[in-house]
């Protein structure tokens, strides 16, 4: 699942694991994740010009062209 | 044994030759196929056939070869991140170091869902790729990864390559300069090597940021034959 999916890599990526929550939020047609980390993490969950996050939308997305539905990855600050 | 290999240039098709077989470039012979010189400045692919001394078995010396390099479990770490990166995607594979160099390791992805995997230009590849850089990169030992699922890659150097040497021939037929679509570093530099020692063509990057544009253009009017470069 998409949830599993981020927290784990939002895991790999972080310093404080523990620190990372990922809610979801389900509509009709799109699922909205929302992804907290810990403050001092959320440059490595973002990167460089938001290289990072792009990368984990871009898979986030291929994951979820199974269901058709559409995902929303927020990071929340 | 024989096999054979293609590549741009010779170096390349041997090098291909010794990463596929796992073989220093001594234990085997080169035969040339096909220089690949054909046309004026084209220049086509380099064909050769590999004879391998003796008729050693490729398996058993990768697999000691595994085991030699991979002391702080690098590797492995790598393979079980992206094998479960892509379990969660829910798009089943398994995962296989092809490749050793000093500086990096190159992975290969085999899935049902390769199509998935690579993605609208590569672009699923190259978020596997980043992401499991950005882990690699804590790691112990870490080296530079190389994603590929189905040869992609070779075969979009390839066609980029292809794309570079055609557009080159337009812009000096029409002598009009010619943008092509945005690339990352790595495949501009391959447009630009590749055009590099073309007569009459120049080309540059324009634009900001990870993804600019290389424009090919044409540099011979005016002083062609008045000024040959020497």
């Amino acid at each position: 699942m998409e949830k599993d999916l981020v927290e784990y890599i939002a895991k790999s990526l972080v310093d404080d694991p523990a620190g990372v929550v990922v809610n979801v939020i389900e509509g009709e047609k799109s699922t909205i994740l929302e992804l907290k980390v810990s403050p001092d993490d959320i440059g490595k969950v973002i990167g460089k010009q938001g290289r990072i996050a792009k990368a984990v939308r871009t898979i986030l997305s291929a994951s979820a062209t199974k269901s058709g539905k559409r995902v929303v990855l927020e990071i929340l600050d | 044994m024989t096999q054979e290999f293609e590549g741009r240039n010779e170096q390349e098709a041997v090098n291909k030759a010794v990463e596929v077989l796992q073989l220093d470039r001594d234990e085997f012979d080169v035969e040339i196929l096909d220089s690949g010189k054909w046309g004026l400045f084209r220049k086509g692919n380099v064909k050769i056939r590999v004879h391998v001394h003796g008729d050693r078995v490729t398996p058993e010396p990768k697999i000691h070869q595994a085991e030699q390099s991979d002391t702080s479990g690098f590797e492995q770490k790598v393979i079980d991140y992206l094998e479960t990166i892509l379990e969660k995607m829910g798009y089943l594979g398994e995962v296989q170091v092809v490749y050793r160099r000093e500086q990096k390791i190159g992975v290969n992805i085999i899935s049902d869902h390769s199509a998935i995997i690579i993605g609208k230009k590569g672009k699923n590849l190259d978020a596997l790729q980043l992401l499991v850089n950005v882990y690699a990169g804590m790691l112990e030992g870490s080296k530079r990864v190389v994603v590929d699922a189905e040869n992609y890659r070779i075969r979009h150097e390839e066609q980029l390559i292809r794309l570079a040497y055609k557009t080159a021939e337009q812009v000096k037929k029409s002598r009009k300069s010619k943008l092509l679509e945005p690339m990352n570093p790595f495949e501009r530099r391959l447009i630009h090597s590749a055009l590099n020692d073309i007569l009459d063509i120049e080309t540059k990057s324009e634009g900001d940021g990870l993804y600019k544009q290389v424009r090919i253009s044409f540099r011979g009017a005016g002083n062609r034959g008045k000024n040959p470069r020497s």
